[in-house]
């Protein structure tokens, strides 16, 4: 059942998959254009402080790429069953829990596809560069996070999608429901308790979430490809 | 004798004034084919969900092949092949893909059968599906089905839509292989006169509610439209079920009655009660049906 359900998502996303594939090869690549200079340079730490300054400003697009993709992954994981009522998965000889499980593991399958892409960009970049002392590249590590930015993406809207549009229209009402009433509840909070004026909930729970040891805290973390 | 469906005492309702199942009571015998009739928005399909697992009935039980729904789905849709109402392949597969896909669910899927009956359905493998007509997706779907060797087949208007050549390639591959494997077919249809050539069973749906439910040979011969002089204003303890009744225009006493489970003998009742019956007309499975339906309903009178 695993194969069959991993060749339908093939099927269904490989028109999407195969220019995740080439930003996910190709955005390493040109970060690093352009960059580095011969080892043992007088100006070597000026250099390397440029290099990870200019390569900062542009880290936030490995975790944007891999929400995008992990996203794409997840919606056309159900776009079908959503298309036809989910009759025919409902009429196949398979438990719900089954067919679910190895839908995600088809979509976990096709994620390692960017992954190895990036992972592949990002050696080919370290080997095409030249760095100055005290600098170093991590290929594996970016590769790691990335796969992990793109599971997590993946599984979490993997299990949002797979609702009905009532559920998902739940869920997003729920969302929405807290973020006004965090907001409102804090103003009001804040005149009674002077904690609250500078304190947001809202923001305190943003915190958490993405800090570690937060769930998402694989988007915030260090996405240096080269570091010291 | 062994039920292949059993729905016992089986309601849901959609909320609100919503669509209702009510009280639905049904029996498959194995072995036998069975036409789910009824118009179309009476329950067939909802019904037929019920059984397959799809949705859970509010009240009632369901047993399908000797296993309880839906605590045993899994081994029965194993033994089950189904053609929905609606076309559920992946359009963007081709005719091979899709029995690749489908074939990796079922342990009992039969290749060379399949192979078969690609061939004697004038099926394309490498055609998509999203280029194919109606016809064609409709024998696909029945290829699929009947390719997993089902003990039990389960086709929801599978001819709806169909030319009349497609339509007679279809049930002649379920004939065949009901003949062949002695399976139980279930098949809705609001079209009546294509159940009465390969029925031996049936039930109609109404409103929600399960009006009759048969052998069709009683269902055939059963249902009579009988010319009636000087009836009886209340019959008492009549051999036979009056559906209707309605007295002739311009004709003084003469009235029509529709009755259910005639049998000739039964005129002796009405020389009982000083009446006479003038004319018993054969009613075709078209008239029978649709006499059964408005006897079903609730009698409208007109002018408060």
């Amino acid at each position: 059942m695993y194969k069959a359900l991993l060749f339908l998502h093939w099927k269904q996303v490989r028109f999407a998959l195969v220019p995740a594939v080439i930003a996910s090869f190709g955005l390493p690549l040109l970060l690093v254009s352009g960059m580095g200079s011969p080892n043992g340079s007088p100006t070597a730490s000026l250099q390397a402080y440029q290099i990870v300054s200019e390569l900062n400003d542009f880290l936030y697009l490995f975790p944007a790429l891999a929400a995008g993709i992990g996203a794409v992954l997840a919606l056309s994981a159900w776009n079908w069953d959503h298309q036809f009522n989910h009759v025919y998965a409902l009429s196949l000889p398979v438990t719900r829990f089954e067919y679910v499980l190895n839908k995600l593991l088809a979509g976990f399958t096709l994620a390692l596809i960017p992954a190895a892409g990036l992972w592949l960009g990002a050696h080919v970049a370290s080997l095409s560069v030249s760095l100055p002392v005290g600098l170093r590249t991590y290929p594996n590590q970016l590769a790691v996070r990335y796969l992990f930015a793109l599971f997590l993406m993946y599984g979490l809207l993997f299990a949002f999608a797979s609702g009905t549009k009532a559920t998902t229209v739940k869920v997003l009402s729920g969302v929405v429901g807290l973020v006004v009433l965090g907001t409102l509840g804090n103003e009001l909070l804040a005149g009674f308790f002077p904690y609250f004026a500078d304190t947001h909930v809202l923001e305190a729970v943003m915190r958490t979430l993405v800090e570690a040891p937060g769930p998402f805290q694989v988007f915030t973390g260090n996405w240096a490809l080269i570091d010291v | 004798m062994n039920s292949a469906i059993e729905l016992e005492g089986v309601g849901w309702s959609a909320g609100g004034k919503g669509f209702q199942l009510r009280d639905v009571s049904l029996r498959v015998p194995m072995g036998s084919i069975y036409g789910f009739l009824g118009p179309n928005g009476s329950g067939k399909t909802t019904t037929i969900r019920m059984f397959m697992g799809m949705m859970k009935p509010d009240r009632g039980r369901i047993s399908v092949l000797g296993r309880t729904v839906p605590k045993e789905m899994k081994q029965i849709l194993g033994r089950v092949g189904y053609v929905p109402e609606r076309p559920h392949v992946y359009p963007s597969l081709t005719v091979r893909e899709q029995i690749k896909v489908h074939s990796a669910h079922y342990d009992l899927w039969d290749q060379g059968w399949c192979n078969e009956l690609v061939s004697r359905l004038h099926l394309d493998p490498s055609r998509k599906i999203s280029r194919m007509s109606k016809g064609e997706t409709g024998k696909l779907l029945l290829l699929l089905a009947l390719s997993q060797r089902p003990e039990l087949l389960v086709l929801d208007e599978p001819t709806d839509g169909l030319d009349p050549v497609v339509r007679r390639d279809v049930l002649t591959a379920v004939l065949d292989y009901v003949s062949e494997k002695n399976a139980t077919v279930f098949i809705s249809s609001h079209l009546v006169h294509e159940l009465e050539r390969i029925c031996d069973w049936v039930g109609v749906m109404d409103g929600g509610r399960l009006v009759a439910e048969l052998p069709m040979q009683s269902f055939k011969n059963g249902i009579k439209r009988l010319r009636v002089a000087n009836a009886p204003e209340v019959p008492i303890e009549i051999p036979f079920t009056l559906l209707s009744r309605a007295r002739d225009n311009g004709r003084g006493s003469i009235e029509t009655w529709i009755v259910r489970d005639w049998e000739p003998p039964m005129r002796y009742y009405f020389d009982g009660v000083g009446a006479t019956v003038r004319d018993v007309i054969d009613l075709d499975l078209e008239e029978g049906f649709v006499e059964l339906l408005r006897s079903s309903r609730p009698q409208h009178t007109n002018g408060g």
